[in-house]
């Protein structure tokens, strides 16, 4: 018995979403009085702070390293998980749902034959059996799911902003083990030929302090908008629901939700929205939640600690002009 | 070039219905579109067929209410439109639904390319593109934002968290497509009007597929939903209403209370 979680290298450093599983995986082997173990792939150069994953919590760190493991390459790395899982048979596998957890932890499922669950936001352990309960939005608007998966390892992917990261204890003493690695593990059909790095177009919402968020409620375009005059005067953001995103009210870097992105501000207003699970699970975070809608009956209303019962046609206009009123004086 | 393209047929949003029993969509009671974002990979799939003088096969796999999207794919210049439908393939997670599309990959091919949008709108899963992959023992790249051939091997262009990757791909492949990469073309009037006259589309069974019975569907499933749960929250809560002014003078009130504003 056991827990593994994959360790991710971005090139310079671990990511983030990293110390997350760890914070998790070690509250799930304490439960089950387990070892935490963290694969890492990576170039040589990943070593030392890949063996510094100890203090974060985990009892062992594997080490597969290669100069050429420096590029993500889709095959080589599943094989080498997968290689890996046959012999060790963990009783549990965590990915983070990064872009390299997207695309490596389905191969492998695939590979093994073993159900994956998709960007869980939390776990349980069944106390009869002691499987592993994953829980994840489901498809109706305000419901989550428990999922167990009947093969073994049981392998989730998680929502990477949803767990806090571990948090490091310098006397914490562990296992590093570093893995033979064959020659025909590098066999591969891809060749990256040249990396740039893409300027995340920052739109602070993840750091913002006030989020204002919109959705369908606000009719249109236009009135949406409003949204960007009320975050500058409140020095804030713009969040949005997912289909006020596809309606091209504005673009999904401003998608709060389970699409979109995590948040926590010390102040949320949802302007005409209704609050639907998918978006909620991304204001985990925020501290103080204000609703804006006409419907009393609005999950958000019910969920907002001040619920405002107003047609945001009237408020959202008023509101930014008593704002600009006070700004003047 | 020949390519394989997988268009996943989803609830319209408000027409979900979900069994009370296994906690699973339940497809046919449903009306079905389009996953939105398998737009861009059918585009993708015909530009490149057009550029090779390749062919396009798009599959789906659902229930017969599905043909519709199928229908459309054809007018939009898909050569052949298939639907994998049988009772059987029911209740089916991410790996039984990779099996039977990868069985209509063996059975259908042999493809050098088959392309699957970034993720659908219900499931939500990303999953099924890699695992098709992994059950054909072929590589797969998840993201592509461009792809070009150039003699037997495919050049792309991958989004990861914080790059953008130029990589070169050996065939066959599995790739999934992000998103807003391409302007889907509209289907052809022209091309649909011929589906009135003779229906496109093919309708394959697990049989037909040679499926074996242990993989597909629910008892092929290795996740199961154990239940469904509203989360609760408990905070305390101040409900207001009435006129609009007021009502903003009091949200004003709050802002200051809490040195939001000044
Ligand atoms: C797999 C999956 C993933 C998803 N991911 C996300 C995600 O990441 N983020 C996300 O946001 N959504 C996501 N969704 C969609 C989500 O389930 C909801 O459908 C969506 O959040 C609802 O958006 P909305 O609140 O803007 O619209 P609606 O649900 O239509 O709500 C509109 C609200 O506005 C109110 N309203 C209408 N007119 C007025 C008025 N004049 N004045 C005041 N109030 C008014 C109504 O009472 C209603 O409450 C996802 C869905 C699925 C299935
Ligand atoms: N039932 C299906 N039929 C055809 N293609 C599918 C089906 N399910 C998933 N896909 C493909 O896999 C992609 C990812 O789906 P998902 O794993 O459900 O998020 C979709 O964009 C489709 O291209």
């Amino acid at each position: 018995m056991s827990i593994f979680i994959f360790g991710e290298w971005t090139g310079t450093d671990l990511h983030d979403s990293t110390y997350e599983l760890l914070y998790e995986g070690r509250r799930l082997a304490d439960i089950l009085h387990t070892p935490l173990t963290v694969l890492f792939i990576g170039p040589p150069e990943g070593k030392e702070k890949a063996e510094e994953l100890i203090k974060y919590g985990a009892d062992r760190v594997l080490l597969a390293l290669d100069q050429r493991l420096g590029d993500f390459r889709d095959d080589v790395y599943s094989r080498i998980v997968t290689q890996l899982l046959s012999k060790e048979q963990p009783e549990v596998m965590l990915f983070a749902a990064t872009a390299m957890g997207q695309a490596l932890a389905p191969r492998v499922a695939g590979t093994l034959r073993l159900g994956l669950t998709a960007h869980c936001i939390g776990f349980e352990i069944r106390p009869e059996d002691k499987a592993l309960v994953q829980i994840r939005p489901s498809f109706g608007e305000d419901v989550m799911a428990r999922i167990i998966s009947r093969t073994k390892p049981q392998m989730a992917t998680v929502r990477p902003g949803i767990f806090p990261k571990a948090p490091k204890d310098d006397n914490r003493t562990g296992h590093v083990e570093t893995l033979a690695l064959e020659e025909d593990l590098f066999v591969s059909a891809l060749e990256i030929l040249e990396r740039q790095e893409v300027p995340v177009k920052d739109i602070s919402l993840k750091k913002a302090k006030v989020v204002v968020a919109g959705g369908r409620g606000l009719q249109n375009k236009e009135l949406f908008s409003k949204l960007f005059e009320l975050a500058q005067l409140l020095h804030g953001a713009v969040g949005a629901t997912r289909p006020v995103c596809h309606l091209g009210w504005v673009s999904e870097e401003h998608m709060i939700g389970v699409s979109g992105a995590t948040i926590s501000p010390k102040l949320y207003i949802g302007f005409g929205l209704s609050g639907a699970l998918h978006h909620m699970v991304g204001l985990k975070g925020a501290e103080t939640i204000v609703a804006v809608n006409k419907d009393p009956e609005a999950p958000l209303m019910r969920r907002a600690h001040i619920a405002i019962q107003a047609d945001v046609r009237e408020f959202l206009p008023l509101l930014i002009e008593r704002l600009k009123g006070l700004n003047k004086k | 070039m020949h390519i394989m393209c997988c268009l996943k047929p989803v609830p319209k949003p408000g027409t979900i219905k979900v069994d009370p029993q296994t906690h699973t969509l339940k497809r046919e009671g449903s009306e079905l579109e389009l996953n939105p974002y398998d737009r861009y990979a059918l585009e993708l799939a015909l530009s490149l067929a057009e550029d090779t003088k390749g062919t396009v096969t798009a599959v789906s796999m659902g229930p017969p209410n599905a043909k519709p999207i199928l229908i459309e794919a054809y007018a939009c210049g898909a050569d052949r439109v298939v639907l994998l439908s049988d009772r059987a393939f029911a209740g089916a997670d991410t790996l039984a639904t990779s099996y039977v599309l990868a069985r209509a990959a063996t059975k259908l091919g042999p493809f050098d390319l088959i392309i699957c949008g970034k993720v659908s709108i219900d499931g939500e899963t990303a999953q099924v593109g890699p695992e098709i992959a992994a059950w054909l023992g072929w590589p797969s790249v998840i993201w592509v934002k461009e792809a070009r051939v150039t003699n037997k091997t495919l050049e792309l262009v991958r989004l990861t968290d914080s790059h953008l990757e130029r990589l070169k791909a050996k065939l066959p492949l599995v790739i999934t497509t992000e998103n807003e990469i391409n302007d889907p073309r509209p289907p052809s009037l022209k091309r649909l009007l011929t589906t009135l006259e003779k229906d496109p589309v093919e309708i394959l069974t697990a049989q037909d597929l040679q499926a074996e019975p242990q993989r597909i569907g629910l008892s092929g499933s290795p996740t199961q939903v154990l239940d469904v749960f509203h989360p609760e929250y408990q905070s305390e809560q101040k409900f207001l209403s009435g006129p609009v002014e007021k009502l903003v003078d009091e949200l004003v009130s709050v802002l200051k209370e809490r040195g939001l504003i000044s």
